[in-house]
């Protein structure tokens, strides 16, 4: 106990200098820290481990779900839909929605709706000479899907839809019909009243989007040659609607739940993607499981700490009972100790941090990291390139309050022993 | 000084502070408890995940025409010698499958869908999910069965059932469209919802009869031993020459790439778990030494060499790692124990039920990720003493016995 810390003795000087009993209570404390260096930095490098890796991971979570949301609604499926009731889970033709053009103007003056755009669409067996294949045949307004979706700017070759006749198919139907940009090709599929529809368009674009199961069977095409040959009119399918960004659509769902007529249905990406909702929510549980994990030991740790730290000062404790100090004072002062170390803790992991996730979400981290293979699944996977960490202040406060409580409850556990000390016993102890 | 001496001396060294050490031990088996059991989980999705693919008419291994995949048509089609699985290893493979895979356009009255509609002997399906399902109505009775077999969420769709008639386009050998009705013989519910929608079955030999064809499209094994899977893809490369074998790794990248995530993710777990208990750990085992720098002069000054007193410092945090990592896989063998039928996730996120899909995951141990894990464990224990053990050769036995 050569250097002990008296609160008592320094009571005196202290108070004429600063403001009172408190501020000599956390210099006392923040003292006390340094008598035992290696320890005190040993037990706030624990807290900034887990500080660090706890906010680093969930704004890469943060990130890497925003960018699953914007590219898998990004392709074709928009931020939400109005559907015919019955189309989602039945997606036949005649559950049609009439008023196409109506409708779309109604949602598209919705305040944050960014892009309406309607689609009416029909599987069909497409033929060119003497080769058939099925493709579901998707009819859009050509101006707001390529101002709104990635579909369109997966052409390899041609245009995307320059003519009312047009038709716009992915390269593996391309490669099995045989055919190339120029060719004539039909669509052929029943009317809601079982009639023929017959669909007669020349192949002006072609898409890749990496995905074999859309590059196969799907052909998009205006929206008026579809309506005309399934004698929809002006009904369409679904109208797919697209706030600012995927952040802003809780947002955005309820004005647009108002402006949504009773004869229709409002699905959001969660409903029309659940995959995605899932694999969001199963990611966030594990991850949550390891936080908890890592939080839990490095608590331990301190707890460990505080107990040594009780054990070696009890004649220190002792003393200080016996010149009149108050137990629940000495327990106070120890809080004090632990929550000086949370705060260089807390200070070097977020730190540590910010530094390593705000220049990535500037720049962004490549997705695939240089693993071999992994561009072929991020394509399959249609995930971004790059990842853009999300740096939210629920993502840099949520770890550091979690291990302040349980620091406070690692100090607390074995400071109360002090409450149960006996001056006498304590100065007794030898050290 | 004779190690049985430098154990026990170390053994009563760690009783000499229960409570702290109580602490560590616990920290450790809760951490190593954690990496087996989240490990586990892991290894149980893994398994869950190759399951699906491989009973999804995916097998092990699959034998296809080059290009089919790019084009999957009859004209991609390939012919089967008799006697082509002789060469098989029998005792590796669970079972293999001949079918004929097209993509076919199915219309009712007021309906058009494209399914893929694939010609089986149903004999042989007892190696994919076709095997499992549950059938209203008649499961196919051979290869020559004209009937075909339906899924519910399809024929909800087509509005049709048992009994009923459905037309199916698909193209002909020779590059034509064959228009056929075919009768229902039964509607089978699948444990994945989304592949009711997806495949319509008949028998193989009666869809080769409408193609005009005998070949097949493709040959898929089931092994029986996994590990034996490069003698299987031989054998059949032998036996196929000119044909394509292809791995499920090969099919479907995308599961084997989350597979092989499965692998790395236990060093990961390890890493950043352990990372924090290697603070806890020097931190006690610094204090230790610290405590004793009078006892340790002592002994010095009685003749114990510096290497003596790293080893006796080295063997303590072995032992407290040792006895640490025993008591946490015990408390994960315990939690294992109680979980072992699976672990409902909803349990953690009720809306995860809203998507039709149980999330129940059946955790599975593996041996050599548990033996991995405490192999490690051994080790950090053992490179966490190395500042600990230099500060305890520091001590100068004369300054130490004067304090």
């Amino acid at each position: 106990m050569t250097e002990a810390a008296l609160p008592g003795a320094l009571a005196g000087r202290a108070s004429r200098r600063s403001g009172g009993a408190r501020g000599l209570f956390v210099r006392v404390a923040w003292r006390n820290l340094w008598r035992r260096r290696l320890r005190t930095w040993l037990s706030a490098g624990g807290l900034a481990f887990a500080i660090f890796l706890v906010s680093a991971t969930v704004s890469l979570q943060g990130g890497s779900y925003r960018g699953w949301v914007d590219t898998a609604t990004g392709l074709a499926t928009g931020h939400f839909q109005v559907q015919h009731p019955d189309y989602f889970d039945d997606p036949a033709v005649r559950h049609v929605l009439a008023g196409g053009s109506a409708l779309a103007r109604q949602l598209g003056a919705v305040d944050g709706v960014v892009g309406v755009a309607p689609r009416a669409e029909a599987f069909v067996l497409v033929a060119a000479g003497e080769r058939t294949f099925g493709a579901l045949a998707l009819g859009v307004d050509a101006r707001s899907e390529a101002a709104m979706f990635d579909l369109p700017q997966r052409l390899v070759a041609g245009e995307f839809l320059p003519r009312e006749d047009s038709a716009f198919v992915g390269t593996a139907l391309a490669a099995n019909l045989g055919i190339g940009l120029g060719a004539e090709i039909a669509g052929l599929g029943s009317t809601a009243e079982g009639g023929v529809a017959a669909l007669v368009l020349t192949v002006d674009g072609i898409f890749e989007t990496g995905q074999a199961e859309l590059d196969r069977s799907m052909m998009l095409a205006p929206l008026a040659a579809v309506q005309a040959a399934f004698e929809l009119g002006d009904g369409v399918h679904r109208l797919a609607v697209n706030a600012a960004d995927a952040s802003r659509v809780d947002a955005l769902q309820p004005a647009l739940a108002t402006a949504t007529p009773a004869e229709a249905r409002l699905l959001s990406w969660r409903e029309l993607l659940p995959e995605i909702e899932q694999g969001i929510r199963l990611d966030r549980i594990s991850a949550q499981m390891i936080y908890w994990l890592l939080m839990v030991v490095v608590t331990m740790s301190v707890v460990n700490a505080f107990v040594m730290t009780v054990f070696e000062r009890t004649r220190e404790f002792g003393m200080l009972l016996a010149v009149g100090m108050r137990p629940n004072a000495i327990v106070g002062m120890l809080l004090v100790e632990a929550s000086c170390v949370w705060a260089l803790g807390a200070v070097l992991g977020l730190a540590l941090a910010l530094a390593v996730m705000l220049p990535l979400g500037v720049v962004g981290m490549p997705t695939t990291m240089g693993v071999e293979g992994m561009d072929e699944m991020a394509t399959r996977l249609m995930m971004p390139d790059r990842l853009y960490p999300l740096v939210s202040l629920d993502a840099m406060t949520m770890a550091p309050l979690v291990m302040l409580a349980g620091t406070l409850l690692a100090a607390l556990i074995p400071a109360l022993r002090v409450r149960r000390m006996r001056p006498v016993d304590a100065l007794r102890e030898e050290e | 000084m004779a190690p049985p001496l430098l154990l026990q001396l170390s053994w009563r060294n760690m009783w000499r502070h229960r409570r702290r050490n109580a602490i560590l031990l616990a920290a450790i088996a809760v951490a190593v408890a954690g990496v087996v059991l989240l490990n586990a989980l892991l290894r149980g999705m893994q398994a869950d995940m190759e399951n699906s693919v491989i009973d999804n008419l995916t097998g092990h291994v699959k034998v296809l025409r080059p290009g089919y995949l790019e084009d999957p048509s009859i004209q991609r089609g390939f012919d089967v010698a008799a006697g082509w699985s002789e060469g098989l290893p029998a005792d590796a493979v669970a079972g293999w499958a001949l079918r004929v895979r097209v993509p076919a356009v199915v219309m009712s009255e007021r309906e058009t869908r494209g399914v893929q509609l694939v010609g089986v002997d149903p004999a042989q399906e007892s190696i994919s999910f076709l095997g499992g399902v549950a059938v209203a109505g008649e499961a196919l009775s051979g290869r020559e069965d004209r009937r075909i077999l339906v899924g519910a969420r399809l024929a909800e769709q087509l509005e049709t059932t048992v009994g009923r008639r459905l037309v199916l386009v698909t193209q002909g050998a020779d590059g034509r469209n064959r228009e056929a009705g075919y009768r229902i013989a039964g509607i089978y519910r699948a444990e994945v919802g989304g592949l009711e929608q997806v495949f319509v079955f008949t028998g193989a030999e009666a869809l080769q009869a409408t193609l005009d064809t005998a070949a097949v499209t493709e040959v898929s094994v089931r092994l029986a031993d996994t590990a034996r899977e490069a003698s299987v893809v031989e054998r059949l490369d032998a036996a196929f020459g000119g044909l394509d074998v292809y791995t499920w790794r090969q099919l479907e990248p995308q599961a084997a790439q989350m597979v092989k995530f499965a692998d790395a993710a236990v060093f990961i777990y390890f890493v950043v778990v352990m990372g924090a208990l290697v603070f806890g750990l020097v931190n006690t085992l610094v204090t230790a030494v610290m405590e004793r720098v009078r006892e340790l002069g002592m002994l010095r000054a009685l003749g114990m060499r510096p290497r003596t007193v790293v080893a006796q410092v080295t063997i303590e945090s072995t032992l407290v790692m040792a006895l640490g990592i025993a008591l946490g896989l015990l408390v994960a063998l315990g939690v294992f124990a109680a979980v072992a039928d699976g672990i409902d996730l909803t349990a953690f996120d009720d809306s995860l039920a809203s998507f039709g899909l149980r999330p129940i995951f059946v955790p599975v141990l593996e041996g050599r990720d548990v033996a991995l894990v405490a192999a490690m464990s051994l080790a950090l224990g053992l490179l966490a003493s190395f500042y600990p053990a230099r500060r305890a050769v520091k001590v100068k036995p004369l300054e130490a016995l004067r304090r």
